[in-house]
Order: C-alpha cells, then structure tokens, then sequence
C-alpha cells in the first residue's frame, strides 16, 4: 500500500524543488506571466524564504497579492553574459542605450500610478536633457523609439507597467499611438538589488556596488557563496576559488552543506577533483542549454568540442576550428545555409565557442584550450573515457 | 471684409512665388530695394534706380543687365511689379531706349508681399512678449472712448484715433500671445545644451509668468466692464462716428469705402468680445491664456525640480535609477553595461547543463572529469542537430509533462486510498456481510486488512492488526451464529463466516472517524 504521508512528503519536496528552480531561472517571478510557477512559489513561499536566506542569503519577498515573487540575487562577480534582452524580435541583448532609457523610465514612472506612452516620452525628454552624462532622447528618431519600446516592454513584462489601453508596439511607427498605462510603483522600487544604493557612491564602481555588509569571517558567508555559484552557474571550478572558499568545498562538512543545498533545489551535483557542477534534470533553472537541439551554434559547439578535446592538453589555434566549419560547410552543401553569407562562417564560429564558453567549456584566449568539464560531453569514441581497468576481469 | 472667402482661398497663388525660386535672393533683394524706395516715397524705379539700390539691401555682388531684367521681369508675371513708360528720361540710343524706358513700381499685391515679408521676418526674429501694459492700455482706451461717446459734442476724429490705437493694442496683444506660445512650447520640450543657461532662462520664464498671471483676473474684468458700457452706448454708433472721423476719400471708379470700414470695424470688435466678453458667456480667451500661462509655470517647475533633483545626490529610489542612468551611459563597452545590470538588478537566470551520468557514483569525488564516464549525448545532436526521440536528451524535452503526469497519478492515488479508506472504515463493530457490495479496489484492501488481522493469534477471541502504514486498525471478532457472508464483487462471490468487523483509523488525536459515505451507514445498521 501507498504510504501517504511520505508520498505528500516527497510531493511537497518535489514542488519546492521545482519553485526553487523557477525562482533562479526568473528571479522576478509575475503571476501574470508565469502563473503556474507563481502559484508554485506562493505555495511553499512560507519554506522558500528561510531556504534561500539559509543557503543563499539572498533575499525572496513573495508577494502573493500584488502577483508577484522576487529573489534579489546578489553577486559579488556579476555576469556579463546574462544581460536583459529585448522582447521583440530575435530577443538581442539590451545595449546601453537601452539601459539608460529603461533606468530614466524607471525614475520617472515613481511619481504617477496612471500615464500615457506620450506623456512618458515628453517626460524621458525632459528628464534627459538636464542629465548632460545621457544623450537626450528624441521621440522623432525612429532608433530612439525602437529603444524606448524595448524598454517599456521590459518593464511591461516585469508587471511594473500595465497597458490598460493600447499597445506598446503601435508607438514605433507613430509618436501619437495612445496607450494608457497603470504603474506599480512598489514592483518598481524591487528591481533594485544591489546590496548598496548606487546613488550613495560617489561613481561607478561595481565592486562597491555589490558589497555586501557582513564580515569576512562570517560562517555563512563561505557557503552562501558557494552554493550562490553552484545555483547560478554552469560549473563551479576549485581552482577560480578563493583560497578559503577551496577549502570549505573540499572539506567534508562543507561539502555536506553543499549537497544538502543542491539537492533540496532538486538538482544533481556532480562532485570532481577539479570542480563541482550542478545538473538540472529537467533543464527548467538555465537560460540556454548545452547540448541544445536544433540550434546550428549548439551543434557546432559539439563538434568543435570533439576537436578541442582531441587536442587536449595541447590547445587548438581558431584558425583550425574555423577550417573544420569550412570543411563541413563544403562537405554538407544544405547545413547552417543562414551562416553561408559572407562573414557567416567567422560569426558561426564565434557564436559556437561564445556557447561554449558561458557553459564554462573552455578557455577562449588566443587560442583555445578545453577546460576539465568539457570532458563529459566526449564523443564515446574518443578516448577522452578510461577503459575499464582489466584486473576488474 | 467684403470678401466672405475663408483666408486660405483669398490669398494670391503666386504672391510669395519670388521667395522659393532659384533666384529667390536677387528678387527679395530687389522686392527690398521696391520697399525702401517706397518709405522715401519714391513710387517709380528705372532699371539703373533699381540696380544702384540694390547695395543699399545688403547686395554687393555683381548684377548682370541680363539677370536684373530677368528679375523685374519675373516679378511682374507674378504681379507684384507693375511697369510703366518712362518717357522723362534721355536715351543715347535706340537699344537703350528699348531696354530701360521702363518705370518700374510696386503693384499693391507687391506692396502686401513686401509688408508680408517683414512681418515674417519680424516673427522669425522676435521673441513676443505678454505685456499687461497692453491690457492696460486697452482698457484705457475703452474708457476714452465711453467717455467720447458720452460727450455729443466729442470730436469724431479723438473716437476715430482712439479706435484705431485701440485695435492696434489688440493686434498687438494677440500677435504678441500667438509668438510668445510658440516660444513656451518650444522651451517647455527644449533640448538645451547647457543646463545652467536652460536653467536660468526657465527661471526667468516663470518669474515673468507669474507676473502677467498675477492680477490679470482684475484686468480682464476692468476691461469686460469697459466693453459692456461701450455697448450699452451702442457699437454702431461708435463705428458710424468713427467712420465720419476717419475722414476716408471717396475716390471715383473706386467704390464707396464705408461699408468695407464698417465691416472691418465690426470684426475687430468681435475679436475684442472675444477676448474678453464673449457672447453667449463661454470662455473668453484671455482666461485661456490664463490657464496656458499657469500650466506652463506648474511644468517649468516640474522641470526645474527635476533638474535640482538631478544634481542632489539623494538616496530615494528615483535617484538610484537616475545615477544607474548615468552609469549606463559611461560604461564602455555593452558587456559592461550588461555586469552592471546584473549587479544592479539580479535579474539574471541561473545556467545548468541537463546531462547527467548514468551512474553518478560510479567514481569517488576525487576523480578528474578526464577520467571519469560522460554524459550520454545523443550521437544524432552531432549528426543532425537533433537528438532521437527514445534517447535521454528527448525525455528530458518532455519533463513538464511527465512531472505533470507523476502529480496527477500521485494525486490520484491518493484520492482513491481516502477514498477506499472511507468505504471501508466502519462506525462501528459491524457484519462483514453488511460490506454488500464493493468496488475491486475496496474488496482487494479489505481482504488485505482481513488477511493482516487473520494472521495475527486471537487475544480473547479478537484479531486485531493495523495497516502497514499504522493508520487504520481492524478488529476482527469471531460471528456468535454460524452465518455465512456473501461479498458480491464484478469478480464473483466471496462466501466467507459472517465476522463481526470494526475498522477505524488510529491516528491519535483524530477522535473524529474517517467521514462515512450515507449509503454504507444505511446498509450497515440495516
């Protein structure tokens, strides 16, 4: 017979797992665009917020209400392959540009509940031409309008606005589309994270930004990093570690802590001489994917991986993986036919070693060398794998 | 205003023709050299009156016999020249006489452009004002005017320049409103590149607004109160007195300019109503200025406030967002921008591989990733870009679903043990044969428990046993008769002796049983 309670037990445990993982894949979590992880979060959010301030010390505010979850994550190396992206077209990353307008919008949207896309746009006007450090934006340059609706969509989709009337997208072709705008103000005022406020220092210092007030010997503050990075990133390598941060990873209670950490989140974690990494089964905690399927870049980066791992410890030259894509560009006349163009081959190459990269595959200097987890995804016929010992027979 | 078309239509097509062609320099300068004669009163140029006047304008490049003709000739096809015989003049020749018998003058469309012309000028170069000494001054006009219309013996000639100074204020002050708009708008959305001259000038706007603003209320009333009087008084008579002053010359094969003044007369006091008086007691448009001067005294304000705002280093959120701003706009390179969003926001997503090993503790911790086992990748992913369907890496595309599924069956059996567990738990020491009739599962869990409490020695005649998970105990008693019990199943017929069952939950501190289903409860006490 069914054990009933434990079977409850293991359900809540997989649901908390499974908002966990939501929460680092959006750490801004709106009922409104995800409503099934929302509710997930809303459900266990009275475990959810001592587990994170537990493991991660970062801080989970779970506003069932107002529809929305918010885990403000806190780095002390911020990534800069993790940027905000524009949710029109092929969803490029958001340019300065952008995140000056978006942080001005933001600035303005604090003083009224209700406006319009004009009255904003008159605002950011205004607004920036008393800033001399921001160009002034200028509502009759169709780039600049491109750049103002990417950022108020952003905000749009953070449930910071709300078009109550119209649609944010008509303004790109003309400046007096009429749409009308809720604000919520407290949403606002959360996209900030940063430990320290940014209008108290006296200049643009990331380091201080994300300083965080708790002493160097603080017992938590060696697992909350560490745990940080295995919920965050692709792999976690020993030797990019602090020399304390090593040693609590190496040692046994600490890799207790870990483990414990990971496997509550419901991932894997794979424990190694050089490093630790964490395996999301599901694939639901990431941003992209490694192996990623039907994506040219994704199975290029397999591919140039065989070779750079072939060559290991020696390190391949970029010319000759760029010569690989050529020999399989002539080799398979109907493959990757939207990197045939001219430059396409370089850019392929670029975008599939970028892949490579953020999974934390390789080193990308002058030239490249594979980094120890770019072992996993060998080829079986490599010999990257050890035969099985023969006094095992 | 005899003519009733509408301004648009009334204006010749070709008047300011001369100021968009190719030549358009050379015919101002010339249209120029027209208008100045014409102050000095000099009605008629010759063609070398015209090119000696033509540095007097500004022009000091040479001008071909060939292009000023072009010109003069030009401006007469567009009507703004008119040309007469000069036979005043001495010729040496006969080829000078054909070239430059000609007088030339300013037709009176010519003289319209001309005028036209320096008034666009004029707009372009001035800055307009609001001046309550205009409201001033046409409220005094008014009451000199009441006061002449009240005196029979008054000269109409004061009524008639008293009028005029009056609609000449007016003019003034609607000109002076249209210009000064124009301005405030332009100020109010003002990419100024400086900001303390920006700042400077706003400050001064709202200082000046705030004195036309102050006490125009009292003033426009003044002025109200003034028209209602001349009113009363009668405005025809006003004009007609007016008219006699003027004194206009009735010229032959011209016709009779009083109705034409009249009319003009007539219009310009209903722009005065207008203004301040309007009939049928709508808004006058002085209040409107009112309310336009107000609002953009609040947005130069806002404007000022922010940029106070700006320079103060506060601590509020908006001062954040505008100093990340800032820092937007320095960083050098987008990557920088993109680590101080991160740092800023958090908003970043976490990053996972989704492989893993078959056997995850198939090495020890201390294995270098190089000599240990790899994840399964789908041989098809190199191949094609695509992995196949049974591999590893497809289940892992359908994980919501079948994490769906495992809540659902979860779910579901949950539902069916409350649910068997709720048929089968009695409200007290009952006959098995009162369980009439069972579903399969209900029959297959209460053989389980029957089993459970079979195999355990009877204690005083009683079996008693509890389920695996300790939640429900079963109490079996011996039957007192020799009764037989018939379970009907879809499976068949279970005969078995007739115990006497009590099945109850034993969870402590839940007195409550397990609710019953009313129809069991019927068939048990039946």
């Amino acid at each position: 017979m069914t054990d009933l309670r434990s079977e409850l037990d293991r359900q809540r445990g997989t649901e908390r797992a499974q908002a966990i993982r939501a929460l680092l894949a959006r750490p801004l979590l709106t009922r409104a665009a995800d409503p099934e992880d929302f509710f997930l979060v809303a459900r266990h959010a009275a475990e959810l917020v001592p587990w994170f301030d537990e493991h991660t010390g970062w801080r989970l505010s779970v506003e069932a209400r107002q529809g929305y979850a918010r885990l403000a994550k806190v780095s002390a190396r911020p990534d800069g392959t993790r940027p905000a992206r524009r949710l029109r077209g092929n969803r490029d990353p958001f340019d300065r540009r952008r995140y000056a307008l978006f942080c001005v919008l933001a600035a303005e949207l604090l003083t009224g509940q209700v406006t319009t896309i004009g009255i904003l746009a008159g605002r950011l006007t205004q607004a920036t031409v008393v800033e001399p450090a921001i160009p002034t934006f200028d509502s009759a340059s169709r780039e600049d309008r491109r750049a103002y609706v990417d950022a108020l969509l952003l905000l749009e989709r953070f449930g910071v606005l709300t078009a109550t009337d119209g649609s944010t997208d008509a303004y790109l072709e003309h400046t007096d589309a009429k749409v009308l705008y809720r604000v919520d103000a407290t949403r606002l005022a959360r996209l900030l994270a940063a430990p320290q406020s940014p209008s108290r220092l006296p200049g643009p210092d990331l380091s201080a930004l994300v300083r965080e007030d708790r002493a160097d010997d603080d017992p938590d503050r060696l697992r909350h990093s560490l745990v940080r990075r295995l919920l965050d990133d692709p792999v976690v390598y020993f030797d990019e570690l602090p020399e304390a941060e090593r040693a609590y990873a190496t040692g046994v209670p600490g890799r207790r802590a870990i483990r414990a950490a990971i496997e509550e989140a419901g991932l894997q974690l794979e424990e190694r001489a050089e490093g630790l990494l964490a395996i999301d089964p599901d694939a639901v905690a990431t941003d992209e994917r490694f192996p990623a399927e039907n994506s040219v870049p994704g199975q290029t980066a397999l591919l140039l991986l065989d070779s750079i791992l072939a060559a290991h410890p020696e390190p391949v030259p970029r010319a000759a993986l760029a010569e690989q894509i050529a020999a399989r560009f002539a080799e398979l006349p109907a493959w990757a036919r939207t990197y045939r163009s001219d430059g396409g081959p370089q850019r392929l190459l670029t975008e599939a070693l970028g892949v490579l990269e953020r999974f934390k595959l390789i080193f990308n200097d002058e030239v490249i060398r594979a980094r120890p987890a770019a072992a996993r995804y060998a080829a079986p016929t490599t010999s990257a794998k050890t035969p099985r010992p023969r006094r095992a027979r | 205003m005899s003519d009733a078309r509408p301004a648009f239509r009334r204006v010749p097509a070709d008047m300011f023709a001369f100021t968009t062609t190719e030549r358009a320099d050379l015919h101002t300068a010339v249209m120029q050299v027209f208008g100045e004669a014409a102050e000095r009163l000099r009605a008629a140029l010759t063609f070398d009156e015209v090119l000696a006047g033509l540095p007097e304008t500004g022009w000091y490049e040479p001008v071909s016999d060939e292009s000023l003709e072009y010109t003069l000739g030009a401006l007469h096809k567009h009507g703004l020249v008119d040309r007469a015989q000069n036979h005043a003049a001495h010729y040496a020749s006969a080829a000078e006489y054909e070239r430059r018998n000609l007088h030339y003058s300013l037709s009176r469309k010519g003289e319209a452009a001309y005028q036209g012309l320096l008034l666009a000028l004029d707009l372009l170069d001035g800055s307009g004002a609001l001046q309550t000494s205009v409201l001033d001054a046409i409220a005094a006009r008014l009451g000199e005017l009441d006061a002449l219309l009240g005196d029979e013996g008054a000269d109409d000639r004061r009524i008639h320049t008293a009028l005029t100074e009056l609609e000449g204020h007016l003019t003034a002050l609607r000109s002076g409103v249209v210009r000064f708009n124009g301005r405030l708008q332009r100020l109010l959305r003002d990419e100024g590149a400086d900001p303390a001259v920006f700042q400077e000038l706003k400050q001064a706007t709202i200082a000046y607004l705030t004195d036309f603003v102050t006490d125009l209320d009292t003033r426009r009333l003044t002025v109200a109160d003034a028209v209602a009087r001349i009113e009363e008084r009668g405005v025809e008579v006003l004009h007609v007195r007016a008219l006699r002053g003027a004194d206009l010359p009735v010229l032959p094969g011209r016709p009779d300019p009083a109705p034409h003044f009249l009319e003009r007369r007539a219009a310009r006091w209903a722009a005065l109503r207008e203004w301040f008086r309007p009939a049928g007691g709508g808004r006058a448009r002085v209040e409107e200025l009112a309310d336009t001067a107000r609002a953009a005294i609040v947005a130069l304000m806002r404007a000022l406030e922010r940029f106070s705002d700006s320079r103060r280093r506060g601590s509020s959120t908006a001062a954040d967002f505008r100093t990340l701003a800032r820092w937007f706009s320095a960083a050098e390179t987008d990557e920088a921008a993109h680590e101080l969003w991160a740092a800023a926001t958090g908003l970043w997503s976490a990053r996972h591989t989704h492989l893993a090993p078959d056997d995850p503790t198939a090495v020890g911790p201390g294995t270098s990733w190089f000599r240990a086992p790899g994840v399964h990748v789908s041989p098809l992913l190199r191949t094609h870009g695509q992995s196949d369907r049974v591999s590893r890496t497809a289940r892992v595309r359908d994980t919501t679903e079948i994490r769906e599924q495992r809540r659902q069956r979860a779910l579901r059996e949950r539902l069916e043990l409350e649910e068997a567990w709720s048929r089968l738990a009695t409200p007290g020491p009952v006959r098995l044969s009162a369980f009439a009739r069972l579903d399969q599962g209900s029959f297959s869990r209460l053989l389980e428990l029957l089993a459970r409490a079979l195999t355990v020695p009877a204690r005083d005649g009683e079996r008693r046993a509890s389920t695996a998970d300790g939640r429900l105990v079963v109490v079996l008693l011996p039957p007192p008769d020799h009764h037989l019990a018939y379970l009907r199943t879809a499976r068949g017929v279970l005969v078995a002796p007739d115990f006497i069952v009590s099945i109850s939950e034993s969870r402590p501190g839940q007195a409550a049983p397990v609710p019953l289903r009313t129809d069991f409860r019927r068939e048990a006490t039946a």
